[in-house]
């Protein structure tokens, strides 16, 4: 394996998180996996300020983002990352519990790279987030200025 | 659209002339104006030498008075108009000295005028009618929309938010299977697989209830379909399920219909599946898809089948939301497959139906209108 990208993911909901961490394990990609509890936490993230205004350069190799989140939400995310020039390159993955077709095309619309409905069943779950992590982190190679350490 | 915002929207409306009542000061001048205008007309024309015309520009006044200004308006223009009959057109002239001949056209006035005024008061009722009945109309479909719209917001919530509990629940109980395998006994094995597919099943339920509402709120797409392609489709798809379950496939030569692609295949792998579904026990299963003969305005196709079948007495439950005639044990299924195929039925102008008898098999039923002018 070459190199394990970092993962940001935009969850509000503590089991979700945990679900998609034990999913990420067996590919030992959890380790990487920065998780910020809504919208604004995220663009704090992206944009090094608030609590993150400390951490290191650089982005994440993937973003999985949920829609319904807490004060700003997915979308909003979304539209302001792809609408700004130094975010935009940031490969975004939605993950969400709707299958609602308006969701999808606001999503499409504003630039989303990939969107996945997470599946009522656990194994199709966890197989749908171990591709997810090991596309998107490890065969994927993320635009430069990402942030990636050696792998296993 | 709350209340409020409807009222705002109807007194933006700009009104129709109709609808804005004269003042009495308009209608009653409506008269004057009316009948002096006449009478001047008349005078006038009367120097050129024409004859007789002041009945005749009366009546016009009379009318116009009568017809806008109502019944106020139409007695002044009477009282307006003999007074100046009698005093500028009959001998001796200028006198308001009343000749017995002049009666007849005091009387023929009034009748006039009366008529008028009637015709005037049964259009203006009319029309006010009508216009309840459009603001009623206008009501109705704001109400309608709100409702829709908050059906659609009920959909949304809960199809973004019944399912992540239901994720939690199947995913720790699998976690749990997984990581405490040697711990647990068989019964509680057991409980836990009870509890992973209820989860499952719960999931399979809102997914259906979602597409089912879907049905109910999306617009309808319409184009020419040609039934025997779409009955291709659905049976590739009902038979991936199939396993080692034999079927003897009947299939009829179908027309073409006018309809929304996406719904109508539906219908049918929800037609096609149940058929296949209630064959299982049969050997050989026997399933034949159908046109009834064409009538002028619908396109009836049916799906029979040698399955169990069911009770003729039952037929009225068949196509509710829920309703299950055979127990979950026998028969898996949420009970949302025919509601599904009813509600497309009803948007193609059609409806869905079924015949049976227990043990005998079934026949379902599903017209389309074969008109365009269809939009549900």
């Amino acid at each position: 394996m070459s190199a394990l990208g970092r993962i940001l993911l935009v969850e509000d909901d503590p089991n979700d998180v945990e679900l998609t961490l034990t999913a990420l394990e067996d590919y030992h990609l959890a380790n990487e996996v920065v998780i910020a509890r809504d919208g604004a936490e995220a663009l704090d993230y992206l944009y090094r300020r608030g609590a993150y205004a400390d951490r290191a350069n650089g982005s994440p190799a993937v973003l999985l983002l949920d829609l319904k989140l807490p004060r700003v939400d997915g979308l909003e995310v979304l539209q302001q990352i792809k609408g700004d020039e130094k975010l935009k390159v940031i490969p975004v993955v939605v993950l969400t519990s709707s299958r609602e077709e308006r969701d999808m095309v606001a999503s499409y619309r504003l630039g989303v790279n990939a969107y996945v409905v997470k599946p009522v069943d656990f194994h199709e779950f966890v197989n749908a987030i171990k591709e997810l992590g090991v596309f998107w982190a490890i065969v994927n190679e993320p635009p430069p200025g990402s942030i990636k350490r050696p792998g296993a | 659209m709350d209340q409020a915002n409807l009222d705002g929207k109807r007194a933006a409306e700009p009104r129709t002339p109709e609808s804005t009542p004269l003042s009495a000061f308009q209608r009653y001048g409506l008269s004057v104006l009316g009948v002096s205008l006449a009478v001047c007309l008349a005078l006038l024309l009367q120097q050129l030498h024409f004859r007789d015309v002041e009945v005749p520009l009366l009546f016009f006044a009379l009318a116009v008075a009568a017809w806008y200004g109502g019944v106020g308006a139409a007695i002044l223009g009477w009282a307006l108009s003999c007074i100046g009959f009698d005093f500028f057109f009959v001998e001796p002239l200028y006198s308001l000295s009343i000749e017995p001949f002049e009666i007849p056209y005091f009387v023929v006035f009034a009748l006039f005028a009366g008529l008028v005024t009637w015709f005037s008061t049964v259009r203006r009722r009319v029309e006010r009618e009508l216009r309840q009945a459009r603001d009623d109309l206008e009501k109705r479909s704001a109400e309608l929309a709100a409702s829709n719209k908050e059906l659609e917001a009920f959909a949304y919530s809960v199809s973004h938010d019944l399912r992540a509990p239901l994720r939690h629940m199947a995913g720790f109980s699998e976690l749990l299977q997984k990581n405490s395998a040697q711990a647990l006994d068989g019964k509680s094995k057991r409980y836990i697989g009870v509890i992973l597919e209820s989860a499952k099943r719960m999931g399979a339920l809102i997914d259906d209830l979602l597409s089912f509402s879907r049905i109910g709120r999306s617009e309808t797409n319409k184009a020419a379909v040609n039934l025997g392609q779409l009955v291709e489709e659905a049976l590739s798809e009902v038979r991936r399920d199939l396993r080692d379950h034999k079927i003897v496939w009947k299939i009829d030569k179908l027309p073409a219909a006018y309809g929304d692609r996406a719904m109508l295949r539906l219908a049918l792998v929800n037609l096609i599946s149940n058929a296949v579904k209630f064959t299982r026990t049969r050997s050989p299963a026997e399933i034949q898809i159908g046109q009834m003969p064409a009538s002028d305005d619908q396109v009836i196709i049916f799906v029979r089948d040698n399955g169990v079948g069911f009770d003729m007495k039952y037929v009225g439950k068949l196509f509710g939301v829920f309703q299950r005639l055979h127990s979950g044990e026998a028969f898996e299924g949420t009970g949302i497959g025919l509601a599904t195929v009813q509600r497309i039925a009803h948007r193609h102008g059609g409806k869905a139906w079924g015949e049976g008898a227990v043990d005998q098999g079934a026949t379902f039923y599903l017209s389309i209108s074969k008109s365009k002018q269809i939009n549900l």
